[in-house]
């Protein structure tokens, strides 16, 4: 028997020698072509479950960071967002199953250490700690912010505020916002289905209505239609416009009223501060289909809004061919209706411009960039995005904005603490053609102190249904940008 | 051998401290080690002479797999620290009970009715119920178990005592046929049953891993037993035929050998799970992710019969080469028993035992890394598993008992009386003393 035991024993030795080499084989020879195989997520969960700098705001509020999970989970952190739905068009979602969004995405070598300037100071550190995520500081004040919200309320719209010199968002809030929380939780099926239904809502919760949407803009164009007349030389302040409540442009013979049918009229400082239409349609067929498509390119109409988050919208206004045809359509798109669109975002940087003598500085919402020992990394420096008007255009434009926020449309509603004195022009674009259900979007841009402008600001309300559409762009704008702006001055 | 008790130990507290692994751990991992040391306490106690090499190595492979498992799930952590307790239980029982191994061999034909009774429990209606595709569970009470991992002890125990009774004379009978010299067809009828036996459990329970384990014992144990090489060549035989017969019949066998060949194509379905092994031992590499650092948790029964893949990619090549090597300790020092020993009972127990745990474990490390198809079977002393692991400490048991009746028979240790020897010597003695007293009080 002992011979046979012997042989089982070598029978026994080969079987395990076989296991061997099969295992060798597996964890030595194919190791590269295994972890390169696409359905191996191994490597790209490993990359996820790693550390992450946190997200923060000018003033020092943490909007998003990576905290450890309960031992035994799944992954070893979690990406939590404390604001809540507060900063979620900023920050976006840090996600494995559906990518990740906003500064989430755009900031991600960074917030991981994935930068080259990170792993290169990582390798001297390499014996202190594996964890060389940096983190990313905003523009933005979380008090401004949340002023925004509060203002803002449960009604569709979006309030942004720039700084005016350096084109820095103090805030940004669109509603309907989102819970990066739901998305970013780890069970990945449920945020999936939240997912889809937040992207299946009419009223978009899931984009950055502030720069990803535009409105139609309503009255708050004729700041461009003025600016780009001024520039002209086809209207000055001492131009006087006739009393009409109608004005037929050529090509129809449907005319053009003023607001509820009044007429209207005067110089230019009466007519832009009771926000008449007829002048300014005349105004836009004076100048001309080709320089009213020049100004609004001079303006940025028609290029994506420069930001540095995902997917800007660009403003519309409309090409020279198009209108040299519909010159009614030229007409109203003078006062900011037709085919006009504008970016929420873009709107602001003109009203900023107008404060900056004629220059508009690329917005920007992160500021800068630190790594894990807090060195700065990166800083955005402010750069002019467009000269779009004259610095004595912009003086004028300031005096006449000034008159409407004094005692023009905005007067009523426009109302700063401490009697700061702001500039302002008010929008109502009326959406619906006659016999629909009333829609309309509710505007107010402008900026203060107007003499010594910081802050710019546009908000925009949509409305989509009577109570919203019932008020002017100044009864229901003006109290909100009256809100964020006190926010915004009070700071610093 | 304290030292390698130890060795080991400090390789499970190491383990568990480089792991992301809780606090909380640490209690169960003091009541293994606790268990562990009282088992070892209990072998210096009950059989001084054994071999100093096999409870220290199964004792690596319970801790390996404990580590693993705690770093899958806490709560799996805590039932498999209760399991190791009644396996050490258990182990401590039977070398408390079985003092004189030969003595089992007067049972051999309780054994069998064991046996057969265990391992066709399942197939009761209203008794067995089918988890996982093979229907091995028994439910009695609030109790789940296998009984096929005690049945296999049971009729290791047979086959070692009805050959060693019977072995000699199956091998003289023989007829010669060409080269071949066949045994007498009713010598054969034992190999027949026990062929019979793997196809019932094969075809009654759908579980291969067992059917394939139960086969290669019995024609293991035959062949040694009568030293008749015509017995693995018709074993072989058997064997091939049961194969091509199952594949043509049987869907999930068809299947199975498939995914073996090609698990890619079938990535979404039944090849996930080998697909995710390689994956995972892929990404393991030499040196592993480190505990706490893969992601064994993709791999479906990963705590249980893919706990080597689980181990190879956290603790790479390195761990898992622990893992065979240990296996292949416990062989050799399996088989040496069997050499050293005289008693044929005794030479087939201790073969029959090694080969158990020696096939089990290729079987399934085979499956898991595709060097046969994968049949479902526990990795022994590693897997997640009360059946499994008490009745692989029993089996170690009996191994150690046998070494250390050899160890007493050659005269390496002093063959001290037994614990009931003494206990039936002391209760002799106190009559006496009492008789004694009777007299002298007269």
């Amino acid at each position: 028997m002992n011979q046979r035991i012997r042989r089982l024993a070598l029978a026994l030795l080969v079987l395990y020698a076989v296991l061997f080499v099969q295992l060798n084989f597996i964890q030595v020879g194919r190791k590269a072509s295994l972890d390169a195989d696409v359905r191996n997520t191994r490597q790209t969960v490993r990359d996820f479950d790693e550390p992450r700098g946190p997200i923060l705001t000018a003033d020092g509020v943490v909007i998003a960071e990576s905290r450890r999970t309960q031992p035994g989970s799944t992954y070893s952190w979690q990406r939590v967002y404390p604001e809540g739905e507060l900063f979620a068009h900023l920050t976006g979602y840090f996600t494995l199953a559906y990518g990740a969004t906003q500064v989430e995405r755009v900031m991600n070598d960074v917030l991981s250490g994935n930068t080259a300037e990170q792993q290169l100071s990582g390798v001297w550190s390499v014996f202190d700690t594996d964890d060389n995520s940096g983190s990313v500081t905003l523009t933005l004040d979380a008090n401004v912010q949340q002023a925004a919200k509060d203002a803002l309320g449960e009604r569709e719209g979006s309030v942004v505020v720039l700084d005016v010199q350096t084109g820095a968002v103090k805030a940004m809030w669109s509603w309907p916002s989102f819970d990066p929380n739901v998305i970013a939780d780890h069970d990945s099926a449920e945020a999936g289905v939240w997912l889809q239904f937040l992207d299946l809502l009419p009223s978009k919760p899931l984009l950055a209505n502030a720069y990803q949407e535009r409105y139609m803009p309503g009255s708050t164009f004729k700041v461009i239609t003025t600016a780009a007349a001024l520039e002209a030389g086809v209207v000055s302040l001492d131009t006087v416009f006739a009393e009409e409540s109608q004005y037929l442009p050529p090509q129809t013979d449907d005319p053009i009223e003023n607001y509820n049918g009044r007429s209207c009229g005067g110089d230019l400082t009466e007519v832009f501060r009771r926000s008449c239409n007829t002048p300014f349609a005349r105004l836009s067929i004076d100048l001309g289909p080709s320089n009213m498509v020049e100004a609004a390119t001079r303006f940025g109409i028609g290029e994506d809004v420069p930001f540095d988050l995902p997917s800007p919208a660009a403003s519309a206004f409309g090409d020279v061919d198009y209108f040299v045809d519909n010159l009614p359509l030229l007409a109203i798109g003078g006062f900011g209706q037709g085919n006009t669109q504008m970016v929420p975002l873009h709107m602001a940087a003109i009203a900023a411009a107008i404060a900056n003598r004629g220059t508009m500085m690329t917005p920007f919402a992160i500021d800068l960039t630190r790594d894990h020992d807090g060195k700065v990394l990166d800083r955005t420096e402010p750069t002019m995005w467009r000269q779009v008007m004259s610095p004595g255009v912009a003086s004028t434009m300031v005096d006449l904005m000034k008159v409407v926020a004094s005692s023009g449309t905005a007067s009523c509603c426009l109302k700063l603490a401490d009697g700061v004195v702001a500039a302002a022009k008010t929008g109502t674009a009326q959406l619906n053609g006659p016999g629909e259900p009333e829609r309309s979007h509710a505007w107010m841009i402008g900026f203060a102190p107007a003499d010594t402008p910081r802050y710019a600001f546009a908000v925009v309300l949509k409305g989509t249904n009577a109570e919203i559409s019932a008020g002017t762009g100044g009864t229901l704008a003006g109290p909100v940008a009256s809100k964020v702006m006190n926010a915004a001055l009070r700071d610093r | 051998m304290a030292g390698l008790v130890t060795a080991g130990a400090y390789t499970l507290a190491s383990l568990g401290q480089n792991a992301v692994i809780p606090s909380r751990i640490l209690p169960f991992l003091g009541l293994m080690l606790l268990l562990l040391v009282s088992a070892h306490v209990a072998v210096r106690w009950l059989a001084s002479g054994a071999d100093s090499t096999l409870l220290p190595v199964a004792a690596l492979l319970n801790g390996l797999g404990y580590v693993m498992i705690a770093r899958l799930s806490e709560r799996l952590a805590g039932l498999q620290t209760t399991w190791t307790f009644i396996g050490i239980a258990v182990f401590i029982a039977v070398l408390v009970f079985v003092e004189r191994i030969n003595d089992l061999s007067r049972y051999t034909w309780h054994f069998f009715a064991a046996g057969a009774g265990l391992l066709l429990l399942p197939l009761i209606p209203g008794l067995g119920f089918s988890s996982g595709g093979a229907r091995i569970w028994v439910n009695i009470g609030p109790i789940n178990f296998q009984p096929g991992e005690f049945a296999k002890l049971a009729l290791a125990l047979f086959f070692a005592g009805y050959l060693a009774e019977r072995g000699r004379l199956i091998s003289t009978s023989t007829r010669r046929l060409g080269p071949f010299t066949i045994p007498e067809s009713r010598d054969l009828l034992p190999l027949v049953a026990a062929w019979g036996f793997s196809v019932v459990i094969m075809v009654g329970q759908k579980d291969l891993g067992s059917s394939l384990l139960f086969f290669t014992l019995f024609v293991v144990m035959v062949w040694v037993a009568t030293e008749k090489t015509s017995y693995l060549v018709i074993g072989l035989g058997l064997f091939v035929v049961a194969c091509v017969v199952a594949y043509n019949l049987f869907d999930h066998v068809q299947t199975r050998v498939a995914v073996w060949l090609d698990p890619w194509s079938r990535y979404d379905g039944k090849g996930y799970q080998i697909a995710q092994a390689m994956f995972a031992l892929g990404n393991g590499g030499v040196t592993g992710t480190g505990l706490g650092r893969g992601l064994p948790q993709r791999i479906p029964e990963a705590k249980n019969d893919f706990i080597f893949a689980a181990i190879g990619e956290e603790m790479g090549l390195l761990g898992a080469t622990i893992v065979l090597l240990s296996f292949m300790v416990i062989i050799g020092a399996g088989l040496r028993i069997a050499l050293r020993t005289q008693r044929p009972f005794e030479k087939l127990l201790a073969t029959g035992l090694t080969t158990i745990i020696g096939v089990q474990a290729f079987i399934i490390i085979g499956g898991v890394i595709r060097v046969v198809p994968l049949t479902g079977i526990t990795l022994p002393f590693v897997s997640y598993g009360g059946s499994s692991l008490v009745a692989n400490y029993a089996l170690l048991a009996l191994l150690i008992r046998l070494s250390d009746v050899s160890a007493r028979r050659l005269g390496e240790v002093p063959d001290t009386p037994m614990l009931s020897e003494r206990w039936a010597a002391r209760r002799a003695r106190k009559r006496t003393d009492d008789v004694t007293t009777e007299v002298s009080d007269l």
